[in-house]
């Protein structure tokens, strides 16, 4: 079953195609990765699907579903969450909380009973709580639970930024670089991480990647991009032996 | 008073609310810190124009360099000494620091120059010409020529000039245009520097026309008024806000006595509701 | 050192860390509640004042210091509860009924102007509040007998079951009652989803999108609640000092509010209460400080909105954080002792923080 389809995608900034004619469909517990040279336009994708940027033209369909015109904020809700290139946790907060910010998108509790903290609220955050500690205890965050994010090492907020991304209890994951940054070791790490991700919750991920290791361990597709524009589309293998994609890595 | 009249002084006074809120989108575009004491940035201009001028008693064409110059250090240094500390803080954080500058520069030129009014005279001082039938004051044709010029020159600079491309690169993405080889840091500095200069320059023409007294720096609320009616971010925006602020200014005054400043600040909610982009819609509106 | 064995998730969303705090707390409601049989007149009033504004700081806090807009115009807000109440009063309202209307009425206000100004980025806050805060005092000035114009009216005193509202004891209790309310109210809003849906947007707009949180519906909600809880505030200054007119609330007053959430602490609830008492001893910590310089500074006008920029200044530059700030790093270096390291503290310096999204 098909869960995500980009049909024909197209975003410019100022004249410049930043994507151009972008087109795949994303099947059910796919992990699909995007790579390609930097300003390939890969991050920009990411950018369109999660709504930040308006697409200029195309579509995008979500489990049959036309997202092209949803509120950026509405997207968490439909099912899809994203994680940031240089990690964009709230700061001042503890990793606890910030896991819990995404929980209580499925809050049911409104502002006058917050304000009392009536038994009804009190329950609520008590099963936040368990749902964030499922997900502590899958990541082995458990040290970190009560650490400001401005505290953590880069490695532990690309975690959490992980961890948080997966207590929206998404369907469709976007990793934009999760290994940028991260030492062999982390990366290692990560891969598994991916996995259980993907074959234990069964959450369809979209990453964009640079670690060829990394991409070749875990993706099921890759769709390679430079200038905007779709190259090729295939399995690691097939991808990277491409001759236009070897081109576009190595030069003429 | 006839309605041209008013169309005239409105206009001469947009062009200088534009002209001060040209400066602070300018520094909004290139750090994204929003300074709150532009207009107390311009007060000081005129006391200094004033002061080389009537204390000093120097030619009138030393006068304009000069206060331009003066002004063009202070921005820099102004940047240097209590702006740079703020990076990376959070927008709000710096907002509220320039709200405190502001405060202070208005003590600080009380304190130097006293509250007394005082006026600024020029060599075109008081001189009228009739085109079509419309008086106008030298003062406000001036204040509208300048204004033209000025954008111009800006416009041109950057268009043509290294550091103006440099300066559009690092307003773009500040870590790119650091990893590219821009100096961040003097791309900002220099910012200051020209905003401060732009604000020394409306200060210059419209020192002849308004009082000289540490309530001048007001004047910059009106600009970031002009500049949100504008359409925020945008330099042509900042004046079309302006001279719109300054008109509507003038006719609800003239419809409704005493009424012209509160006219200003009610079109900019009724803005605000209607088309919050402004006139010239080039930031991207918020997604929500 | 203290440390606090956790055993029940419960205990991490109580509204006190330990038992330790929540006794000391206790000793200081004793206090506050015995204070106005024992204190002088003058001591009581100077309390229920500080009272009241800590519960205006309690306002601006949420906006500025949880939520990260700025408001440069919430004088207007204390304006309008404070004229709603005494209108409301004229017309027979009793005294607990028009409180809570006038706080209502000016949350709605604000709840008009967030849904206006909030579309956008932080900036158009701010310079809206500013135009607002112009036109309010405009329009109070102009408003004749209704709001008795530039030269204002005199508060009513009001009298139920022989208990006089003026009565200094009587004005202390309804004002520590009214703070005590607005603060475990703002505490349990803050434990809750919503206040931590303000936090996010505080620290990552682009994030708390991802979260799945409105931007446009939460910062509304805070603006408003503010604009609210800052009327209430209003409403209770207008009969400490028993007059009323246009130039009672200025620009002036909106930046001492700012000044209060800056200096005591952005983001603390502690810092409320600092900064209402740092405001509220400022003046007569400027009346020393010009008996010390020199005459022609000392006279000049322009003293008081000077001291006010440099702190405000000063506080954004060298601690952020605030006195609660100070206060927890001076705490942690005697529970640490001789271990405290410099560092610990150390604000990662990084290039500008954009809220675009590249």
């Amino acid at each position: 079953m098909t869960l995500l389809v980009a049909d024909s995608i197209s975003i410019s900034f100022g004249g410049v195609k930043a994507v151009n004619q972008v087109s795949f469909a994303v099947k059910q517990g796919e992990l699909f990765s995007i790579m390609g040279p930097n300003g390939a336009g890969k991050t920009t994708v990411l950018n369109l699907i999660s709504r930040f940027y308006d697409v200029d033209e195309g579509n995008l369909t979500f489990e049959g579903e036309d997202i092209t015109q949803v509120k950026t904020h509405q997207v968490a809700t439909k099912g899809i969450a994203r994680t940031f290139q240089n990690t964009e946790l709230f700061e001042h907060e503890t990793v606890l909380s910030n896991l819990l910010i995404a929980h209580q998108q499925h809050k049911n509790t409104g502002l006058f009973s917050e304000m009392f903290f009536l038994p009804k609220v009190k329950r609520q955050e008590l099963s936040f709580r368990r749902r964030a500690e499922d997900i502590i205890d899958l990541l082995d965050l458990q040290g970190y639970r009560d650490q400001m994010i401005s505290s953590l090492p880069f490695g532990i907020r690309k975690v959490t930024e992980l961890a948080r991304a997966l207590s929206l209890e998404p369907k469709l994951l976007l990793l934009d670089e999760p290994s940028s940054g991260l030492n062999p070791e982390e990366t290692e790490d990560l891969s598994f991480w991916i996995e259980d991700i993907k074959e234990e919750l069964g959450i369809t991920i979209i990453m964009v990647e640079h670690d060829m290791n990394l991409l070749s361990q875990v993706s099921d597709r890759v769709l390679v991009m430079a200038d905007g524009s779709e190259l090729t589309t295939g399995t690691p293998e097939e991808a990277t032996s491409h001759p236009d994609v070897i081109k576009a890595y190595l030069g003429d | 008073m006839d309605i041209s009249q008013l169309v005239v002084t409105g206009i001469a006074n947009g062009c200088v609310y534009g002209l001060v809120a040209l400066g602070f989108v300018l520094i909004y575009k290139a750090t994204e810190m929003v300074n709150f004491a532009q207009g107390d940035i311009m007060m000081l201009g005129a006391f200094i124009a004033f002061t080389l001028s009537s204390q000093l008693e120097m030619p009138y064409y030393i006068v304009v360099p000069g206060t331009i110059l003066i002004m063009a250090v202070f921005g820099m240094a102004l940047e240097r000494g209590v702006l740079r500390p703020m990076i990376g803080e959070p927008p709000f954080a710096v907002l509220m620091l320039t709200i405190g500058l502001g405060f202070v520069l208005r003590a600080i030129a009380g304190t130097i120059w006293g509250h007394q009014p005082n006026q600024l005279i020029t060599p075109y001082s008081g001189g009228v010409i009739d085109i079509a039938g419309i008086r106008l004051d030298y003062e406000k044709l001036v204040i509208m020529g300048g204004t033209g010029v000025l954008c111009a020159l800006m416009f041109l600079f950057f268009k043509f000039t290294r550091i103006g491309v440099a300066m559009q690169a690092a307003s773009q993405n500040q870590l790119a245009a650091y990893y590219v080889g821009i100096p961040v840091n003097r791309v900002v500095s220099i910012t200051w520097g020209i905003s401060a200069a732009v604000a020394a320059a409306a200060a210059l023409m419209v020192a002849p026309l308004w009082w000289i007294e540490p309530g001048l720096g007001l004047v910059g609320i009106k600009a970031f008024v002009a500049a949100i009616v504008g359409g925020f971010g945008s330099l042509p925006g900042a004046l079309i806000g302006g001279i719109a602020i300054g008109l509507v200014e003038q006719l609800v005054g003239y419809t409704i006595p005493g009424f012209g400043e509160t006219g200003a600040y009610v079109f900019l909610l009724l803005m605000l509701f209607i088309r919050p982009e402004g006139i010239l819609a080039t930031m991207q509106r918020k997604k929500v | 050192m203290l440390f606090v064995f956790k055993t029940a998730y419960e205990q991490d969303f109580g509204l006190f860390k330990h038992a330790i705090q929540r006794n000391c707390y206790l000793v200081l409601l004793v206090l506050l509640v015995v204070a106005p049989f024992v204190l002088e007149r003058f001591y009581i009033g100077e309390l229920s004042e500080l009272f009241i504004w800590c519960i205006a700081g309690t306002g601006l806090m949420l906006l500025v210091g949880y939520t990260g807009l700025v408001s440069l115009g919430h004088a207007a807000f204390m304006a309008l509860g404070a004229y709603t109440n005494v209108i409301l009063n004229k017309y027979g309202v009793p005294f607990p009924i028009s409180i809570i209307l006038a706080a209502f009425f000016s949350g709605a206000c604000g709840l008009v102007i967030g849904v206006a100004a909030l579309r956008m980025t932080g900036i158009y806050l701010a310079v809206a509040t500013l135009a607002f805060a112009y036109i309010v005092e405009k329009f109070i000035g102009q408003g004749g007998s209704f709001t008795g114009g530039h030269r204002g009216f005199r508060v009513e005193n009001f009298e139920y079951f022989g208990v006089y509202l003026n009565d200094p004891v009587v004005f202390y209790i309804i004002c520590l009652i009214t703070l005590l309310v607005t603060l475990w109210l703002l505490g349990n809003l803050l434990r809750s989803p919503t206040g931590r849906a303000f936090v996010a947007i505080r620290d990552s707009e682009i994030s708390a999108q991802a979260m799945g949180i409105d931007l446009v519906r939460y910062k509304t909600l805070s603006f408003a609640l503010s604009a609210g809880i800052t009327g209430m505030a209003g409403a209770l200054y207008a009969y400490k000092i028993g007059y009323l007119y246009p130039e009672t609330f200025t620009i002036f007053t909106s930046i001492k509010l700012l000044m209060l959430v800056v200096v005591g602490g952005l983001g603390s609830m502690h810092g409320i209460v600092f900064g209402a008492m740092f405001i509220s001893l400022l003046p007569q910590i400027i009346a020393l400080v010009r008996d010390l310089l020199p005459i022609w500074i000392s006279q000049r006008r322009g003293l008081e909105p000077f001291v006010f920029g440099s702190i405000l200044i000063a506080f954004l530059i060298f601690e952020p954080k605030g006195i609660y700030g100070r206060w927890v790093k001076i705490r942690l270096f005697f529970s640490q002792f001789p271990m405290y390291r410099k560092s610990t503290f150390k604000r990662q310096k990084s290039f500008l923080r954009t809220e675009r999204v590249h």
